[in-house]
């Protein structure tokens, strides 16, 4: 894996990045905003591709970044492109011109700056492919691609066209993360030796559903057919057939896996997975997914085990914990998820919370002994931690404004094609597992563009 | 907009910043699970029992937090509620107004057109801050209670639930508020004694004690996932007059 982009002074990055601070540190060679013909603007022009669920989310993420003016939106379904015009018209007052078709979108419009797409991940490659051809910068939703050879076209057009190209693996930017990484694990070494890694994303049945729409609002059948759905059905549920989506271990977990590799500075040497249709017997795609990876470190071998289940919210919600030979870190995007926790036998953590690198844990009441119990051989009870602040911003704000810093020339993406291709790799080869029930052993090839 | 991001602290100890964003009187400690019992729901001793159609469950993603006090969780089952013999659906098809004119998804026939299904195409979106949509009985009436449904394909509270009646269409005059959950006053229409609740396919029913009126307006200023504001379905129960 190559380095970290963000590991050269990370510490100086963050701080004039992630806290907002614009001084000038230019890492790379980011494109330099060009102020617009009407009266030199330093807005960022930008269209929106894709105004479904995940478009929207974006969208209200970037409504709260000034210096953000949206041109056109695109969207093949009307109730989507009316949709987002009417966002747009809302935030900005005025309403921006529309589009089913990219191809006239990019054809039509003049000055774009950047491009923000959150279409069905089987679009992601051509969209952003063809976005970065143009000359735009473009900011993807991940999974880049449902094929690897898609994502291998993506960064190479990013590095063809010198233009940026951002991944949504929004943790890559956000604050809490960085911290952990960066003081906790790194600066103090408070896990010690990181021996193993468990994560997870656990969702219920009843979240899990098919999404519902009102049959009046159909596509007719040719503009489906031209974009590659077979039916509305399809469309709506894109993510659980396989020549669409790469299924749950992308959707989701392609999140947690990436930061496996981003907290260990390593790509996995092996995955062994397994997955089934356990609930929703007519998908396409597992609804149950467990993969084993394998990692070497300069420390030492991990083993790291992740599992979505879409059929049972059992095991507390979605988090990644590190494991260490000292302390065990888990953390979420959720606070309500994230604890620390010292091994017994670890030094004293007293100065960290003295210092304020992290907070105490009200201490849990001490159980009775069963009647009877004369020993245990269970270690004693971790004493536990939490992260001394709090993110209360919308979590993908944090990675759409390096963004744009980015694109303003003042930041370094944080998770740019290449990275996100790295950290992406191994995932593509979760499926093939399952499916074949046999472990891969990683080969250069397999893990490259 | 509820939400003003602020940078609250800056850690003396390192680089990494963390933010904060001032909300609707949040509060950490209120987690979905901790909510408390389901929503109370009065009407008379004696009568009919009010009955609705309900549509399936459909729950769309990983849930997000609702850090509210005091949170009425969503409810397992119908919500009970005795209206007065000879209670009517009186708002079925009736015109809707709103002080977004253009809402943002959908349209406001959607709030009384009878579907109350998940989704997308079944609810209106209107813009950010205390919006209202009002509801033109065509007469004068007597009203048992509303039932509402917001949105339920995700598990979501919205803020600031005011539901008035009036024979005022501009509502100036003769105004009843006969719901009112905005315990912080932050929409400045008085000072709220319900709770906020978590919405479900079961919706809500709130007692509307005979207040009299031909226009029915609920108020809300965005929920806990987003600024916006959403209607599936409103029903109005009562007696003409």
């Amino acid at each position: 894996m190559n380095s970290d982009p963000s590991s050269i002074n990370r510490r100086d990055f963050l701080a004039k990045t992630v806290a907002g601070v614009s001084a000038g540190i230019v890492l790379g060679a980011p494109s330099i905003l060009r102020a617009n013909g009407e009266g030199g603007s330093d807005q960022i022009r930008v269209a929106l591709v894709g105004m479904g669920k995940q478009g929207r989310v974006l969208f209200e993420a970037m409504s709260n970044i000034p210096g953000i003016h949206f041109q056109a939106v695109c969207d093949i379904w009307d109730y989507n492109l009316k949709g987002g015009m009417a966002k747009v018209r809302a935030l900005q007052g005025h309403t921006p011109k529309g589009y089913i078709d990219i191809d006239e979108m990019l054809a039509t419009e003049k000055g774009l700056d950047a491009v923000i797409v959150s279409t069905p991940d089987f679009w992601h490659s051509p969209h952003t492919v063809k976005c970065l051809e143009a000359g735009l910068h473009v900011y993807c939703e991940k999974m880049m691609s449902n094929t690897i050879d898609g994502a291998r076209a993506m960064v190479r057009a990013m590095e063809k066209s010198g233009k940026l190209c951002q991944i949504g693996h929004q943790r890559r930017s956000n604050p809490r993360y960085r911290y952990v990484l960066e003081e906790l694990i790194k600066g103090q070494k408070i896990c010690g030796q990181i021996v193993n890694i468990n994560a997870q994303w656990n969702r219920a049945v009843s979240s899990s559903q098919d999404i519902a729409y009102n049959p009046k609002l159909t596509i007719k059948q040719d503009i489906l057919t031209k974009y590659g759905y077979q039916s509305m059905q399809q469309f709506m549920n894109w993510r659980t057939y396989r020549s669409l989506s790469g299924g749950p271990i992308s959707d989701l977990g392609a999140h947690q896996i990436d930061i496996f590799g981003w907290f260990l500075g390593a790509a996995p040497k092996s995955v062994y997975a397994s997955g089934g249709n356990d609930f929703f017997k007519n998908r396409e795609h597992f609804d149950n997914v467990m993969a084993i990876f394998e990692y070497d470190t300069p420390q030492g071998g991990v083993r790291a085990f992740y599992q979505v289940l879409t059929t049972t919210s059992a095991g507390g919600g979605y988090y990644e914990s590190f494991m260490g030979t000292e302390g065990n870190i888990r953390i979420s995007e959720q606070s309500a998820y994230t604890s620390i926790y010292r091994e017994d036998s670890a030094p004293s953590w007293d100065s960290l919370v003295e210092r304020g690198y992290l907070k105490r844990k009200p201490a849990p009441p001490k159980p009775e002994p069963a009647p009877g119990v004369i020993a245990s051989y269970a270690s004693a009870a971790a004493e536990g931690f939490e992260l001394p602040g709090e993110l209360s911003k919308q979590p993908h704000q944090c990675h759409l404004e390096n963004f744009f810093l980015a694109v303003r020339g003042k930041a370094k993406l944080t998770c740019d094609a290449r990275h996100a291709f790295e950290s992406e790799a191994p995932i593509y080869w979760v499926n093939p597992s399952a499916l074949s029930k046999l472990p891969i052993q990683f080969t250069p090839e397999q893990l490259s563009v | 907009m509820k939400i003003k991001l602020t940078i609250s602290t800056i850690f003396a100890l390192s680089t990494f910043a963390f933010f904060s964003c001032e909300k609707k009187a949040e509060t950490a400690s209120t987690a979905p699970e901790s909510a408390t019992a389901a929503p109370a729901t009065a009407g008379a001793t004696t009568g009919m029992p009010l009955k609705t159609e309900f549509p399936p469950e459909l729950i769309e993603g990983t849930p997000k937090p609702m850090n509210l006090p005091n949170l009425v969780a969503a409810p397992t089952k119908p919500p009970e509620f005795l209206a007065a013999e000879g209670t009517a659906l009186l708002s079925k098809g009736k015109k809707v107004t709103s002080s977004d004119e253009n809402p943002i998804i959908g349209d406001l026939t959607l709030i009384t057109d009878g579907d109350k299904d998940a989704g997308e195409g079944y609810f209106v979106e209107l813009l950010d801050g205390t919006q209202w949509i009002q509801i033109d009985l065509e007469k004068s009436s007597a009203l048992s209670a509303l039932w509402l449904w917001h949105f339920h394909s995700q598990k979501r509270a919205y803020h600031d639930v005011i539901i008035q009646v009036s024979d005022d269409s501009e509502f100036k005059t003769g105004v009843t508020t006969v719901y009112n959950n905005d315990y912080d006053e932050s929409s400045k229409l008085g000072k709220g004694s319900h709770n906020p609740y978590a919405e479900s396919r079961f919706g809500i029913v709130a007692d509307a004690k005979g207040a009299k009126g031909r226009y029915v307006r609920l108020y809300s200023k965005g929920n806990t996932s987003n600024d916006m504001n959403h209607y599936i379905e409103v029903e109005v129960y009562g007696k003409e007059l």
